[in-house]
Formats: structure tokens, sequence, C-alpha cells
């Protein structure tokens, strides 16, 4: 049984900071950190002294080989907390998949239950030397025994099969995960600190591209990249002195896995399958239905996300969504258009996980999208799988 | 060059490794409730057991293709004079819901399609250890 959220706009961002995206940075990924964190909490008229809550995931989402070393290709909730000087009473980190609505959850049940009073949220993801995803390993245990030794390796392998399926169940075609990729590179070519700013996608470009993983291309993908995304979150009630326009948390919800499956194996069912129970236990979380969201933020670090996103929330009807597409019903440009790429995403932006659309959701609500703004007063901002990440709803106008 | 990487069996896992070798495919069966399934759990997924006995039973490996794709770069070593080549996702026709990812080895010329039948069929990758692998059903 799912239950209206208690705390539903009772925790509000009051502010936020982003560093640039880079494709390799000359800085630390900690340094930048502590320097996008210092500023977000300044620009939520507070000092470092209040802030008593840090929450977030340290996953450094490679399959590859790469060192995981806190502070430098990775930053938790502690270390970030000991490096700014500060002794938090709350200190998370989320294991799960769909990390920023995890990590937003964790802030907003810390704020409503007193845990803290000011907490700051970050994400820090860093682009290692060498392939992104490249291994040499020699044998394999555990549990990819089952998988690896015949190549089914990383994660365009895990996408690739249910992305298949699709296009053989409903008919779509690559040109429909280009429109999808040409819109994100859009919006991310207006975004000053996107890695792709000034840098839109030709779909000609796309369907150029041979398949990496058939029929997924490199321009499907997001890419590595440095870059650092910190948010400010406190109460209702504490959000009223401060100096921007709080945008409030109306719930959230995550997706949980129901069956054993080898690893990195996401059959079509499966993801769509958690991903109606995801949608449904968001809206009967936040009490809005997807007719209520105006400003709807699709996860797409893989382009067949939007798809999948689409179908699960309600937007289209299963199998429709590429025709949606295809249509011009995501195309932020146009009136009637549902603008769930309107921040960039990940394949407009570079691989800052579920960053993109928070930022958009923040933005928009909070009035601060300068160019870009939009009328808006309901987003949600998705990460991940509909299967095994989640979303959050935000309000400007809670009522 | 390097060589393609290998399984490492576990306790568990050791008498499935073993028959593989032997090119027969055998799935994991609990003492509990005879659910099959593979991979084998530390839970059974169909009991919730915890406490059960886990035999590998051999079963025919025929089943339906329920997706692929055609692999044309590796992020692993070893694949650089097999690329291009297709992975299969096959639902296996002995136990519900069982599937298994191998290699197809009809080519990627082959025409796929979703149900497609196939049938079990062996990858060597030295003399003691061989993957599950399937070809379209003649
Ligand atoms: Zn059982």
């Amino acid at each position: 049984m799912t239950r209206s959220f208690r705390a539903r706009n009772e925790v509000a961002i009051v502010g936020y900071a982003h560093s640039k995206i880079e494709r390799r940075s000359d800085r630390t990924l900690g340094a930048i950190t502590v320097d996008t964190t210092r500023a977000a909490i300044a620009d939520a008229g507070l000092s470092v002294d209040q802030i008593d809550g840090f929450v977030g995931s340290a996953l450094f989402p490679t399959a590859g080989d790469h060192l995981i070393i806190d502070g430098v290709s990775t930053v938790s909730p502690n270390w970030l907390a000991r490096s700014l000087g500060v002794n938090p009473r709350y200190a998370a980190g989320f294991s799960g998949m769909g990390q920023i609505p995890g990590s937003v959850a964790l802030a907003v049940n810390a704020i409503a239950g007193g845990a803290a009073d000011h907490v700051v949220l970050h994400r820090a993801l860093h682009n290692p030397k060498g392939r992104y995803h490249g291994s040499s390993r020699a044998s394999f245990g555990g549990e990819q025994q089952w998988t690896a030794p015949q190549g089914y390796f990383g994660p365009l392998a895990m996408i690739a099969l249910p992305t298949t399926e699709y296009l053989e169940r409903y008919g779509a075609t690559r040109e429909g995960l280009a429109a999808i990729a040409v819109e994100a590179r859009k919006n991310g070519s207006r975004i000053p600190w996107s890695f792709w700013h000034d840098r839109p996608l030709a779909a000609e470009t796309y369907l150029d591209a041979e398949p990496m993983f058939d029929p997924i291309c490199q321009y499907d993908c997001d890419i590595p990249v440095d870059g650092v995304a910190t948010f400010v979150f406190t109460s209702a009630e504490r959000a009223r002195d401060l100096p921007h326009r709080p945008v409030h948390v109306s719930g959230y919800a995550t997706g949980a896995p129901t069956r054993s499956r080898m690893p990195l194996h996401w059959p079509l069912d499966d993801i769509m399958d958690g991903g109606r129970e995801t949608a449904r236990r968001l809206w009967a979380a936040v009490g809005v239905g997807s007719d209520e969201v105006d400003l709807p933020q699709l996860y797409d670090g893989f382009s067949p996300f939007i798809w999948f996103w689409l179908e699960s929330l309600g937007f289209c009807e299963p199998g429709e969504a590429h025709r949606f597409i295809a249509d011009g019903g995501i195309d932020s440009d146009r009136p009637d258009g549902l603008p769930v790429l309107s921040g960039g995403g990940a394949l407009g932006n570079g691989r800052m996980h579920g960053i993109p659309q928070m930022l958009e959701s923040y933005l928009q609500l909070a009035g601060r999208a300068g160019d870009r703004q939009r009328d808006a007063n309901v987003a949600l901002a998705c990460h991940a799988s509909p299967h095994l990440g989640g979303a959050v709803v935000y309000t400007n106008d809670p009522g | 060059m390097n060589a393609r990487p290998i399984p490492v069996p576990n306790d568990t896992t050791a008498p499935f490794w073993a028959a593989a070798g032997d090119h027969v495919l055998t799935l994991a069966r609990c003492s509990n409730c005879s659910a099959l399934t593979l991979p084998p759990e530390p839970v059974c997924g169909h009991c919730g057991s915890t406490d059960r006995e886990i035999t590998f039973e051999p079963v025919d490996g025929a089943g339906v293709i329920r997706s692929w794709t055609v692999v044309r770069q590796s992020f692993l070593p070893g694949f650089d004079d097999d690329v291009p080549f297709v992975l299969v996702d096959v639902e296996l026709d002995a136990a519900e819901d069982v599937r298994l990812i191998g290699r197809f080895l009809d080519g990627i010329d082959a025409p796929l399609a979703l149900g497609l039948a196939v049938d079990l069929a062996w990858e060597d990758l030295n003399d003691d250890v061989a993957l599950p692998a399937f070809r379209l059903r003649p």
C-alpha cells in the first residue's frame, strides 16, 4: 500500500551551485566539490557553520578497472563534510540506483524528521584516464561469471538488449533514437556550463555513426566528464527568510528489483513493469498525476530511457513514445511540446547522472533560468531506469 | 594476444562449470521448492528458503530469442578477433522465466526476430571451459 507523503512540501531547495562540465579537469574532483559546495551555501544565503547535514551518492559508475579514491575519483558526503571542517549532525550516502532521487529522499527525511536543519546534497562525477568502461581482467568470479566470458559486459550491452526489444516490438528505428539525442543536444548547446555548449547534434551525424552494441551508438550515451553540483535544502519555514524563491519537494518514489536476473540484464518487461510501479508510488505520494506536471525532466543517460520513462509515467501509451517524439511531442521549442529535455539532460550536458534533470527543475521553478525561463509550477526529475531508479516531484506553489 | 576472460567457479557454481566443460547445460534446483534457476542465489527467489540444497540438474537448452545485440566494440580483452559478434538473450523452454545470455554462433547476417527458436550450442574457451551458446533451430 502506498500513502501520500507526510512531509509533502515541508522541505525546499534554497540554493545551488554548479561547476563547469569538462571532459577532464586539471583540478582534483575534491577541490572542485569543496568550491562548488561553498558557492552553493553562499547562494542560499547561509554560512558553512549552519550546514549540519550532508547527503549524496559516491557511486563511480564505471565497469572498468579504475581505482575508487574518495576525494579524487569520487566524493562521499563524509569526505565533503570533513573537508569543509564540519562535524555534521547527519551524514548519509545513498547506495541504491537512482542516486539523485535517493539522495533527495535522505535530505528531505532528515530535515522533516529534525535530524538536520540545513542539508547539502552534492554529486561529483569524474572521468578517469583511459577507457571509461575498459577492463583487462583475465577472469571473472562472482555474478559476472555468468555473462562476462561471453562478452556481455558494461552498460552499453545492458541497454542494447531492451532497446532491441523495443525496436522490434513497436517498429521504432534508429531515427527515433536520433530524435532524442538531437533534442537533448539542442537544449544542451544553449547551456553555458554544458560540455556541449554551442555544439548541437545533427541527425545525419547520429545516423552516420556505426553502432557499438546494436542499436546503441556513441550518441545514445552521455559523455563522461568531470563535474560537480551542490544543492542546499532546508525546511519550508526557514526557506521563507532566505534570498531565493524556495522550490519544495512534493514527494518521491524509487523502484526496486523484482526478479533475480543475470548481472546487467534488464529485459524490457522488467523495466516497464517496475516503471509502472515506480510511477504509481510517485503519484500516490505527491497527490498529482502526469497531467499536472508542467516540466517533466526525464532521464536520458542512454537515449532509449526517454521512451521508457514517457511510457512508465503515463505520458504515452506503451509502444507509442517513439511516434510521439517523431511528431514533435518533446520539442521544447514548441508551445505544445512536453519539455522533457529542456535542461539538456545527460546527453546534452555530460555524464552528470540525474543532476541536469534536478537542476532544470530547480532553475525553472525558482525563476532562475535566465533566457531559458519557462512558465512552470510543477516539475518532475527522474534518474536512472524506471524499474530501478526514481523520480522526485517539485513545486514552487505549495498551496 | 590476450585470451578471453574465463569464468571462476565458486563452491556453489563449480558443478555447473564442470558439466558445461562436458557440454551439458544444468540449472540449479532448489531442494525445498524444486524451482529451477540460474544463477543460484543465497536465498531461493521462489520459496524464500535460506537452508536448502542446490543441485545442478541437466536440462535441454532449447529456447526462444527474447532480444539480441551485435557487439562491434568490446570493453574486455581477447575479443578483438571476434567482433562483430551477436549475443542473444534466450528464454529457456526448460524453466519458466530463466534467461541466458550467450553467443549466437550463426553469424551477424543470420535473420533474427523476437520469439525465434534456438538450440543450445557450445563455445569452447579452452580444453576445460565451455560456455553455453546458441544457434537457430534448423
Ligand atoms: Zn525454493
